[in-house]
This record gives C-alpha cells, sequence and structure tokens, in this order.
C-alpha cells in the first residue's frame, strides 16, 4: 500500500523520489539516493538493506538491470518486494513481485519508475507517470509531487476495507552534492499528500534562504528579519 | 536559533541525534549521522558540506577533536558555525563560532553534548542535558525526546523579549545497520516538539511490525489488519482509564 515516483531529470541530472502510502513514517525507507550514483527503491515488504546495496552496485558500474537481477538473487523474500533501481543516465527498471499485494504493478518511463502496491488499479501508476511526463516544463520537484498528487486523484490505495487514506508521504531531491536538495516529509497525517503540497509551498518561500545564510553568513540577514519581509510581501499581495 | 543534542547509549552502542528550530524541514538537512562511524552535525550558519565531510574523515579513523581542526582549516567562515561532532565511541568535539547569533553555546554531558544558538540562555542546555540524563536506562530515541522536551522547557529560543516556536523538529538514531533504526520528523508544525512526540510514540507502536513485515513476509498480516488490532487494544486501554 504505496505509491511511488523515482526519477531522474534528464534537464538537470538530479535524482528524486515522491512517495505516499498507509504506512506512517515512509521518508524512513527513501535512503536510496545518490548523487552522480542514482536512484533505488525497495517497498511493499521492504527488505531495508536494498537500497545501500543498489546504490553500492550502481557505483561499482553494474547497469540497473543487473543491479535487480543481484538484488533478487540475494533475497530469499525477493517475491515479496517491488523494486525500481536508476542509474546516472537516466536507464530505469521496475520489479512487482508476485507476493505483493492487492494491485501491484510499475510502468517504467524514459528516466522514471511510476510503481505502487494494494492500489485501485493499475490506472493509479498510469496518472503518475502521465502527470510526470505532462509537467515537464515545471522543476523536478514540482514534477513529483504533481505524479503522487495524481496518484492520489486516481484513487491511491485500496484495502480490503476500501480506500485507505495517505498518512506519509515525503518527496527527496539529489543534485550535485552528498547532502540532499530538498528532502521534505510528512510522518504522521490523515491527508499526507495535501499536508505535503502544503509544507513544500511553505518551505519554497525559504529555500533560498537557508541556501545562501550558510554560503554567505557576514551577509545574512536574521531569520526574524526575513520572516518579516515575506509576511509584508503577502500582505501587499 | 536551534537546539539539538547528540547522544549515545553506553549499553548499546546506538547514537543519535535530536534537532529542533525555528527554521522549517530541519531533519532534511541532517546527513551526518552514520552507523557504525558517529555524528556530525553543523548548525547555526550551516555549510552543507561540513557533515558528510566529518563523516568522511571519522570513517577514516579521525578522532573528533582533529576533524574540528580540519573543519577550521577548511572553511573560511568556521566562525559562523555551530559544529559538535561524536564518534561511535562517544568522543566529543564541539564548536561554537563567535559569528553565531544570540545566546550561543555548547555543553557536554554524560554520554551527549547540547548545543544551540538564539537561545534564551545557558539553562536551555542544561535543560537538554538534564533532560536526556534523567533516564539513562530508557532506549536513545526516548531519551532524545526528552531532552528536547526539557530544552524547551527551559525556554528555548528566543531573547528577554520574545520567544521563537520550533517549527521543525527530528530525531534519527543509528544502530549497526546501515539504514537508520529511528527517523522521525516534523517539517512545519506550529509546536513541533510536541508533534515529534506524538509522531514517535505512534511509529514505536509499528517499529517492529514494520521491521519483521519485511524480514519475514510470508508470515506478516495486512496493515489494515495491524491497524484494527491496534485500535482494539486502545480502546480497552482507554475503557479502563
Amino acid at each position: 500500500m504505496t505509491y511511488t515516483v523515482l526519477a531522474r531529470c534528464p534537464k538537470t541530472g538530479q535524482v528524486g523520489i515522491g512517495i505516499a502510502t498507509y504506512s506512517i513514517c515512509v521518508g524512513l525507507y527513501c535512503n536510496g539516493l545518490q548523487a552522480n550514483v542514482g536512484a533505488a527503491m525497495t517497498q511493499a515488504f521492504v527488505n531495508q538493506g536494498n537500497n545501500t546495496l543498489a546504490l553500492g552496485l550502481l557505483a561499482k558500474g553494474f547497469s540497473p538491470t543487473r543491479v535487480l537481477d543481484e538484488l533478487k538473487a540475494n533475497d530469499a523474500d525477493a517475491e515479496y518486494r517491488q523494486i525500481a533501481v536508476i542509474d546516472r543516465d537516466g536507464e530505469a527498471v521496475g520489479y512487482s513481485g508476485p507476493k505483493t499485494r492487492g494491485w501491484s504493478g510499475h510502468v517504467v518511463g524514459d528516466g522514471y519508475v511510476s510503481m505502487g502496491n494494494v492500489l485501485a488499479g493499475r490506472h493509479v501508476v498510469d496518472a503518475m507517470a502521465k502527470a510526470y511526463e505532462a509537467a515537464s516544463s515545471e522543476s523536478f520537484e514540482r514534477r513529483l509531487l504533481r505524479a503522487i498528487e495524481a496518484g492520489r486523484d486516481a484513487g491511491g490505495q485500496v484495502g480490503n476495507e476500501g480506500h485507505l487514506t495517505e498518512r506519509s508521504a515525503a518527496v527527496r531531491v539529489y543534485g550535485a552534492h552528498d547532502h540532499a536538495e530538498l528532502d521534505l516529509r510528512v510522518d504522521l497525517h490523515d491527508k499526507a499528500v495535501d499536508e505535503l503540497r502544503r509544507a513544500f509551498e511553505e518551505y519554497e518561500l525559504y529555500r533560498g534562504y537557508y541556501r545562501d545564510r550558510g554560503k554567505d553568513p557576514r551577509n545574512a540577514i536574521s531569520q526574524a528579519e526575513f520572516v518579516a519581509r515575506l509576511a509584508e510581501r503577502k500582505a501587499a499581495q | 536559533m536551534t537546539y539539538s543534542i547528540i547522544g549515545r547509549c553506553a549499553r548499546t552502542g546506538r547514537i543519535g541525534l535530536g534537532i529542533t528550530t525555528f527554521s522549517l524541514a530541519v531533519g532534511g538537512r541532517c546527513e551526518g549521522v552514520a552507523a557504525n562511524v558517529g555524528i556530525c552535525k553543523t548548525q547555526a550558519f550551516p555549510n552543507r558540506t561540513n557533515d558528510p565531510l566529518g563523516i568522511r574523515l571519522l570513517a577514516e579513523g579521525y578522532l573528533p577533536e582533529r576533524v574540528m581542526a580540519m573543519f577550521a582549516a577548511n572553511d573560511r567562515e568556521h566562525e559562523y558555525r555551530q559544529v559538535a561532532i561524536m564518534d561511535r565511541e562517544g568522543r566529543i568535539a564541539a564548536h561554537t563560532g563567535s559569528g553565531t547569533r544570540g545566546w550561543s553555546g555548547h555543553k557536554i554531558g554524560a554520554d551527549c553534548v547540547a548545543f544551540g544558538n538564539g537561545l534564551v540562555g545557558a539553562q536551555v542546555l542544561d535543560g537538554l542535558i538534564a533532560g536526556f540524563t534523567a533516564k539513562a536506562d530508557d532506549v536513545l530515541e526516548f531519551r532524545l525526546m526528552r531532552a528536547l522536551e526539557s530544552g524547551r522547557d527551559a525556554g528555548g529560543q528566543g531573547d528577554a523579549q520574545s520567544h521563537r516556536p520550533e517549527r521543525s523538529a527530528a530525531i534519527k538514531v543509528v544502530d549497526r545497520l546501515d539504514y537508520p533504526d529511528i527517523d522521525v520528523r516534523v517539517d512545519v508544525h506550529p509546536t513541533a516538539v510536541e508533534e515529534l512526540r506524538r509522531v514517535l510514540e505512534e511509529f514505536k507502536l509499528y517499529e517492529e511490525f514494520y521491521r519483521e513485515r519485511g524480514r519475514h513476509p510470508g508470515r506478516a498480516i495486512p496493515q489494515d489488519v495491524f491497524v484494527a488490532r491496534l485500535q482494539a487494544k486502545r480502546a480497552t486501554l482507554s475503557s479502563r482509564a
């Protein structure tokens, strides 16, 4: 019961993930992104060793297809996993193990994988893929957000008792650095995708300020001053 | 304006970071937490390159004190940074640059280091340490949580004129494996420390279920069944209370 888009931005080379699920604190499991290496995600029944292993194999030079084969060969319960792997060139592979539950599947596109399990149906992953592609003029992080919003709007997750709400969500993007360029999470909420959008739009206002004050502390205004200016700008609009 | 604590559980060797601040999404800027290596956290006016560099140097075998000396040599604006480093054996180095703003400082306690800036005063660091050491036998994530709460209750961020709310908070704990053991976040919230307590308490109820279903998927019950059982258990508890 999760839906995800894992992608590499063809314009910037950034790698990122957008994810939403009924489980709480899902951002904890999204540790498969590395600058100049690629992206990997395992979900459904998670093997928490997979993402670091996959990044290590990609860094050594293995192709995504070969990395996926290795993850399967290394795991007695591989049939319970749902996996996506993308390398730094955007070559992408996906796998939805036959023992993952509910409607489970993936779409592999140019530089991205849209995947999910315990979903309302195939149209959820299709909607995510379509939204990700349609938003190609927007920033990479906004494309990831659009994708999971489209997954939500297409019906999202459906369990035995009907629709399951998104209780956690995350969007993470890595660029040229060892640290994330964007790492936003909603860990426990009754509408986590909506809340992630709210958090993102709020954070966007601060992002440049947070980046620059560390680079040029001498000329940085205080955050109190920054917040006051934001409020003025909002009032003026 | 941030207050943080890095702590180590002497019993298990687990290490972790607790942090809260007025800034949004602070947990997304805490890369320096590495299993079997240590923790490095730069704040105040942070340069994002310090923490990954610090982790690499610790992994090479350098002591925290030596890593800090290299930070000073590598960074023209070191005096604007506040940095704390703890290695996996619990050795600590800390630095509060003269250019950090407001009341700013660090303090080393038993198995921990508290550090903060833009605070109401030294009592916040004392609060962090008192909260961390209050129940030394408790699991590390709850000790870190108690530290943040106690830092908040000691006045947290601000000055004589005004208090600054905690708008984001995070706790990260690593054990021996190369993925986080505990990683809970509150990114945009008016009372982030309270909300982090809520998230942590809830996550602890699911922690074992999540871990075991990944390790033994063939025996795992569906999550909606798990949640229904949890709700039944809660209903029983509240009817007793």
